[in-house]
C-alpha cells in the first residue's frame, strides 16, 4: 500500500473571498465628531463672549458703534454646524460601523469554519441560548469602535484643547482641574478592573444558571414525576440572582464614575473664572475667560455618560476573549471544494472506537466496506457509531489512529474530508430557500424535484411554493428535517457517503421506503450509515459495534 | 404604553418596580432643581464678575453647593434606578420560576430549551429597563422642559414661552419623521427581514455547512447579504438619525436666537420685550437653561431602543403566563388526545395492586408516556385517569434515560434527591445494576460526571435512574427503559424491574415483548383511544 495522500489530485483550497469595500469611513467619522463637539463648545463659548461683550458696551456709548453682525453671524454657523455636524456623525459612524462588522462577521465566520472544535463533538452554538451568548459577543466587538473608541477619542481630544486654552489663559485654574481630573484617573482605574471582574462573574453565573437550566428542562419529566422540579429551579435561578447581583454592583462601581464626570466641566467653569479674577482681570478682560469658562460647561454636558464607554470598553474585551476561545488553534484547512472520484471500496484497518470525549471504547474497528453495498453501524446508545462515522469523515481522531484505505489508497483526514458527505443527526435548516438547503448548486430543478420526491417531501415543497420558498428551522418537524437531510444526501456526488441515524424521527414504514430509494440512488458510492435498530440491516451488512 | 398596556407581566413589572421608578424619579427631579440653582449661580457669579466688577462670594458658594448637590443627586438616581431594576429583574425571575415549576412539562416542551433559556436571561432585564429607566426618563421628557421654563419665566417670561414654542413645533416633526421612519422600517422589513439574522444562522447550522462541502458558498453568500442588509439599515438609520437631529437643532436654533436676542436688547438697539433691559447674568442663565431645557428630549431620544426591547420583551415573557395554553395542551394538537373520549375502559387506577410489575404497550402516538405523566400527576388530570393517590402520599421514582444526572462523582448522581443514605446502601445499589464493575466508567463511586451527564450513555443513565429507584421513591414509573440499550443492559435492566416489582408496584411503557412477557399485568392503547386489558396473568 503505498502512503500517498498527495498522489490524487488535492482539491485546491478555495480562497475566501476577501472584503469588497475599502476601508470604513472611521476617519470622516471622527472628523465629524470633533467638528460636531467643538461647534456644540464654541457655540456657547461666542454666545456667552458676546452677550458680555455686548452688555459691557450697552452701558457706554461703544452702543451703537458695535459690530454685532459677525459674532451674530458665527453664532449661527456654529449652531448650524453643531447640528450637522452630529448628524454627520451618527450617519457615517454607523456607516463605518456596520461595513466594519459585515468584514469582520465574514471573517469570524471562515476561522470559526476552520477551528477544530467545528467538528468535533455536538455543536454547542446549534443551542440557542449559547448561540445568543456568543452573538452578544460578536455584537459587543462590531460597536465597540463606535461606542467606545470614538466617544473616548473626542473627549480625550476636546479635553486637552480646553486644558491647553486654560493653560494659556487661567493657568491656576489648572490645578482644580488636574485634582479632579486625577480623581477621575484614579477611580477610574480601580472601577476598571473591578467593573471587569464583576461583568465575569455575572457572566459565568449566567452562563452556570443555563447550563443548570438546560439539565432541568431537559429532565423535566423525571424531575416533575419525583417532585424535585421546583427544588432544582431554584437552585438555578439562585445563579440568575448572582448574576443580576453581580451587574448591580458593576454598576455601583460606575456611579461614582459618572458622578466625577460630571463635575468636572462646571468645577472648571467655575475656576477659570475665579483664576481670571484673582489674575486682576476685569471688565472686557474678563470676556476671554468667561468664553473658556462656558465652553467647559458644556464640555461637561458632552461628556455624560461616561460609565456607558466604560461599560463598552469591559464588554468589548470580555467579548473578544470569548471569541477567541471559539476560533483560537484555527488550522489552515480551507474550505476545500470537494473532488469526486470514484472509489470502490474503503478499508478501516485498526480505528480505535471511542467516546465523544475521547475515551477509548472496546476493540479497533477493522473492516472493509465497498460501494454498491450500504453497510450499517449498528449498536446501542454510547456504542460509539457517531464518533466512528466522524472518524472516517476525517472530523475528529488523528492521521496516527488506524488507517482508512481507498482502493489501496492511503487516505489522511483531510482528504476523506473532501472525499465524504457526512449527514448529521441533528443536522440543521438554514433560514435560506429550498434550493439552496439542498446544497447542490449544481442540480438541475428536475434532479432536486427528483430528490425531493424519493424523501417524499414533494408535496410539502410545492404547498411551501416551490424550491424558491424560503424556509426556516421552526417551519420544519423533525422529521421533515430529517428528510430534507436525506435528499441532500441523494444529491451528493461524494464517493463516501455518511448516514448517521438516517431514519431518526420517521416512522418505520416510512424509513425503510425512504432509505430502500437512498441506496439505489447511491448504488455507486460507499454507503455508511448507523442505526441503534439491529432489524434495520441484513446480516451481512451490519457491522456491530 | 400601546401594545404593552394590556400584558399582564407589563403589568407586574410596573409594580413590582413602583417605588424604585419613583424613588429614582424623584432624585432625577432633585437633580434637575440642583443643576438650576447651580445655573443661577453660575450665571450670578459670571454675569456680577463682568458686569459690575465685583466678586459674588454667596453666588459661587451657591454655585459649588448647587453642583455638588446636582451631582450627588444624580448619582443617588443612578443608583435608585440600577436598584429597582435588579429588584424588577428578581422579582419577574421569581414569577417566572414559579409558573415554570407549575407548568405541565407538555407546554414547556412547546418551545426549544435553548430558546427559553435564552429568554430567561435578557427579556427580564429588557423589561426592567423599559419600567425604570425608560418610563423615569419619559416622567422627566414631560418634567424637564416645564421646571427649564419655569426658571427661565422667572427672569424672562418672554424666553420662557419661546422655548415652550418649540415643543410643539417639535412635535409635528417628530410626527412626521416617525411615520416615514416606521414606513421605511416596514419596507426593509419586507424586502431584507430575511437577511436579518444570517450570521447567526450560519453560526448556528456551521457543521452542516461544513458537511455538504459549502463553506466557500455560504461565506460568499452570507457576505453579500450582510452588505445588502447593512445597506438597508443604513436607508432605515439616515431617517431616524433625524430625530435627534431635530432635537439639536432646535437646541442649537434656540441658543443662537436667544443669544442674538439678548444681544440686540443690551445694546439697546431692538425694544423686545422680556429681552431687553436684563442684567448679563440673566441673559447668561436664560442661555444655560436654554441648553438644558432640551437635554430630556436628548435623554428620552436615546433610549428609543429600550422601549422597543422591552415590549418585545414583555410580548414573550407574557407565554410564561398563559394558562390557556396549558388546558389545552392535551387537545389534538399534539396528537395526545388520549383519555377525554367517553365509553372508554377506565384503567381503573383503584384496581391496581400494592405491588408488580404493570406493563403499558401500544403503537406511538397512542399516549403510553401520557398516560405515564398522568398517573404520575405532572400533566393536568384528564376526564379519564387521574394521578395516583399513591403517589402524593409515597412519592415516586422516575426512570428514563432523560432522567437528571447532576455533575460530579457517580456516588452524588445515585444519591441524588434520595434523603441522607449511606455510602454502602448506595454501594449495595450501583453493585446490583452493574455500574460499578465498568469499564465504561473508571473510578466506581468516585467515577466523575460531566456537567449535564454528558460522559454517560443513555443506558448507564438509566442505570442511575434504577439505583435511584432502588434507594427510595414508592412506585416505580419506566419510560421505555429497554429501548436503545445493548441486549446485556436490557437484561440487567429488565431483571432489576421484575425484582423491585416484588415489592413495590411497578409502571412501565415498553415496546419490549420479554419486559411485557415477565410483567404481572399488561395493557394495550389502541390508537383510537382505547385500553384493552389484554394479559392479567
Amino acid at each position: 500500500m503505498n502512503i500517498a495522500a498527495n498522489s490524487a489530485p488535492i482539491a485546491t483550497p478555495q480562497p475566501i473571498p476577501g472584503p469588497r469595500h475599502g476601508k470604513a469611513p472611521w476617519r470622516l467619522a471622527i472628523l465629524f465628531a470633533m467638528a460636531a463637539a467643538a461647534s456644540g463648545i464654541l457655540l456657547t463659548g461666542v454666545s456667552v463672549w458676546f452677550l458680555a461683550a455686548v452688555a459691557l458696551a450697552g452701558l457706554g456709548p461703544a452702543a451703537l458703534a458695535f459690530n454685532f453682525h459677525t459674532p451674530a453671524a458665527f453664532v449661527r454657523l456654529f449652531a448650524l454646524s453643531r447640528t450637522a455636524c452630529k448628524y454627520g456623525e451618527r450617519v457615517i459612524g454607523h456607516r463605518a460601523a456596520l461595513l466594519d462588522q459585515v468584514r469582520r462577521r465574514a471573517g469570524l465566520f471562515a476561522a470559526m469554519a476552520n477551528a477544530p472544535t467545528t467538528r468535533a463533538a455536538s455543536w454547542q452554538l446549534g443551542n440557542q441560548d449559547r448561540l445568543s451568548d456568543y452573538m452578544e459577543d460578536v455584537e459587543d466587538v462590531d460597536y465597540a469602535r463606535l461606542r467606545v473608541g470614538m466617544p473616548t477619542l473626542v473627549l480625550t481630544g476636546a479635553m486637552a484643547a480646553l486644558s491647553l486654552a486654560t493653560a494659556w489663559l487661567a493657568l491656576p485654574a489648572l490645578i482644580p482641574i488636574a485634582a479632579l481630573s486625577i480623581l477621575l484617573i484614579m477611580t477610574l482605574r480601580r472601577a476598571m478592573p473591578r467593573a471587569s471582574a464583576r461583568w465575569a462573574a455575572a457572566r459565568s453565573s449566567q452562563r452556570a444558571a443555563a447550563r443548570l437550566l438546560g439539565a432541568a428542562l431537559a429532565a423535566v419529566i423525571p424531575l416533575k414525576a419525583e417532585r424535585a422540579f421546583a427544588n432544582v429551579l431554584a437552585s438555578t435561578f439562585a445563579r440568575f440572582d448572582d448574576a443580576a447581583a453581580a451587574l448591580l454592583a458593576q454598576r455601583r462601581h460606575l456611579a461614582a464614575v459618572d458622578m466625577l464626570v460630571g463635575i468636572v466641566g462646571p468645577a472648571a467653569a467655575l475656576s477659570v473664572l475665579a483664576a481670571a479674577w484673582h489674575a486682576g482681570s476685569r471688565g472686557e478682560a474678563l470676556l476671554v475667560p468667561a468664553f473658556l469658562a462656558f465652553a467647559w460647561l458644556t464640555f461637561g454636558e458632552t461628556a455624560i455618560g461616561v460609565s456607558r464607554i466604560v461599560i463598552g470598553r469591559v464588554r468589548e474585551r470580555a467579548a473578544r476573549q470569548g471569541l477567541k476561545s471559539w476560533t483560537a488553534a484555527a488550522g489552515v484547512d480551507m474550505a476545500a471544494s470537494p473532488a469526486f472520484a470514484v472509489l470502490h471500496t474503503l478499508a478501516l484497518t485498526n480505528v480505535p472506537r471511542q467516546t465523544p470525549d475521547g475515551r477509548r471504547l472496546g476493540e479497533a474497528a477493522s473492516r472493509t466496506f465497498e460501494a454498491g453495498n450500504p453497510t450499517a453501524l449498528v449498536g446501542a446508545s454510547g456504542a460509539g457509531k457517531t464518533t466512528l462515522l466522524k472518524q472516517i469523515a476525517g472530523w475528529i481522531g488523528t492521521d496516527h489512529d488506524g488507517r482508512f484505505a481507498a482502493d489501496g489508497i492511503m487516505l489522511l483526514a483531510a482528504r476523506r474530508r473532501a472525499m465524504s458527505h457526512l449527514s448529521l443527526h441533528d443536522a440543521a435548516i438554514l433560514s435560506d430557500t429550498i434550493r439552496e438547503n439542498l446544497f447542490a448548486p449544481d442540480a438541475s430543478d428536475a434532479q432536486c424535484w427528483e430528490a425531493l420526491t424519493a424523501v417524499e417531501l414533494d408535496r410539502r415543497v410545492e404547498a411551501a411554493g416551490g424550491l424558491d420558498a424560503w424556509i426556516n428551522q421552526d417551519m420544519l418537524s423533525l422529521g421533515e428535517a430529517q428528510r430534507l437531510n436525506l435528499a441532500r444526501a441523494l444529491l451528493s456526488r461524494a464517493p463516501l457517503v455518511l448516514l448517521d441515524e438516517p431514519v431518526e424521527h420517521l416512522d418505520t414504514e416510512q424509513g425503510a421506503r425512504i432509505l430502500d430509494r437512498v441506496f439505489r440512488r447511491l448504488a455507486d458510492q460507499i454507503v455508511i450509515y448507523s442505526s441503534h435498530n439491529q432489524q434495520a440491516a441484513p446480516q451481512g451488512m451490519q457491522v456491530a459495534l | 404604553m400601546g401594545d404593552s398596556s394590556g400584558n399582564e407581566v407589563y403589568g407586574l413589572a410596573r409594580k413590582l418596580g413602583g417605588a424604585g421608578r419613583r424613588a429614582a424619579l424623584s432624585w432625577q427631579i432633585a437633580r434637575a432643581l440642583f443643576r438650576l440653582g447651580f445655573a443661577a449661580a453660575m450665571a450670578i457669579f459670571a454675569g456680577e464678575m463682568i458686569e459690575e466688577g465685583t466678586l459674588s462670594v454667596p453666588a459661587l458658594l451657591g454655585a459649588i453647593i448647587g453642583l455638588a448637590f446636582s451631582s450627588c443627586a444624580g448619582m443617588f438616581a443612578d443608583l435608585g434606578a440600577a436598584r429597582a431594576e435588579t429588584g424588577v429583574v428578581n422579582g419577574l425571575r421569581t414569577a417566572l420560576q414559579g409558573a415554570l415549576s407549575r407548568m405541565p412539562p407538555t407546554q414547556s416542551r412547546l418551545r426549544p430549551a435553548g430558546a427559553l433559556i435564552a429568554g430567561l436571561q435578557r427579556h427580564p432585564e429588557a423589561l426592567s429597563s423599559l419600567v425604570i429607566s425608560h418610563a423615569a426618563a419619559r416622567s422627566m421628557l414631560g418634567l424637564g422642559p416645564l421646571l427649564a421654563a419655569a426658571a427661565v419665566a422667572l427672569v424672562s417670561w418672554h424666553a420662557a414661552l419661546t422655548l415652550l414654542l418649540a415643543i410643539p413645533v417639535m412635535i409635528i416633526f417628530f410626527a412626521l419623521l416617525g411615520t416615514a421612519v416606521r414606513s421605511r422600517a416596514e419596507m426593509q422589513e419586507r424586502a431584507f427581514g430575511r437577511l436579518a439574522a444570517q450570521f447567526a444562522d450560519r453560526i448556528r447550522t456551521l457543521p452542516t455547512i461544513l458537511a455538504n462541502h459549502a463553506l466557500g458558498r455560504e461565506h460568499g453568500k452570507i457576505e453579500r447579504r450582510m452588505t445588502a442588509y447593512a445597506d438597508s439599515t443604513m436607508g432605515v438609520l439616515k431617517v431616524a438619525f433625524l430625530n435627534a437631529g431635530v432635537i439639536d437643532f432646535f437646541s442649537a436654533l434656540a441658543i443662537a436666537l436667544l443669544a442674538v436676542f439678548l444681544g440686540l436688547g443690551h445694546l439697546g438697539l431692538v425694544q423686545v420685550p422680556g429681552f431687553s433691559r436684563l442684567e448679563l447674568w440673566q441673559s447668561l442663565f436664560i442661555l444655560v437653561i436654554a441648553a438644558d431645557f432640551f437635554t430630556p428630549f436628548r435623554r428620552y431620544a436615546e433610549q428609543y431602543h429600550l422601549k422597543a426591547e422591552g415590549e418585545a420583551a414583555a410580548q414573550q415573557l407574557q407565554w410564561y403566563f398563559d394558562d390557556s395554553n396549558a388546558a389545552s395542551t392535551l387537545d389534538g394538537k399534539n396528537g395526545a388526545e388520549v383519555f377525554s373520549a367517553t365509553g372508554v375502559d377506565k384503567f381503573d387506577a383503584a384496581k391496581l395492586p400494592a405491588a408488580g410489575l404493570i406493563a403499558i404497550s401500544g403503537p406511538s402516538g397512542a399516549g403510553k408516556s401520557t398516560l405515564l405523566r398522568l398517573l404520575a400527576g405532572i400533566e393536568p388530570p384528564s376526564s379519564e385517569v387521574a394521578a395516583l393517590p399513591q403517589v402524593t402520599t409515597g412519592g415516586c421514582a422516575w426512570i428514563a434515560t432523560d432522567i437528571y444526572v447532576p455533575a460530579g462523582s457517580l456516588a452524588g448522581a445515585v444519591a441524588w434527591n434520595r434523603n441522607a443514605v449511606d455510602r454502602a446502601a448506595i454501594r449495595r445499589a450501583a453493585e446490583s445494576v452493574g455500574l460499578l464493575d465498568e469499564m465504561l466508567l473508571p473510578g466506581g463511586l468516585d467515577a466523575p460526571i460531566a456537567e449535564g451527564g454528558t460522559n454517560l450513555s443513555g443506558g448507564q443513565r438509566m442505570r442511575i435512574g434504577i439505583a435511584r429507584a432502588l434507594l427510595a421513591g414508592g412506585i416505580v414509573f419506566a419510560d421505555e427503559p429497554t429501548a436503545k440499550l445493548d441486549p446485556m443492559t436490557a437484561k440487567l435492566v429488565r431483571q432489576a424491574l421484575v425484582e423491585i416489582a416484588l415489592e413495590r408496584l411497578v409502571i412501565v411503557a415498553t415496546h419490549d415483548d420479554r419486559l411485557i412477557e415477565a410483567a404481572d399485568q399488561h395493557h394495550v392503547l389502541h390508537l383510537r383511544n382505547r385500553i384493552d386489558k389484554a394479559v392479567a396473568a
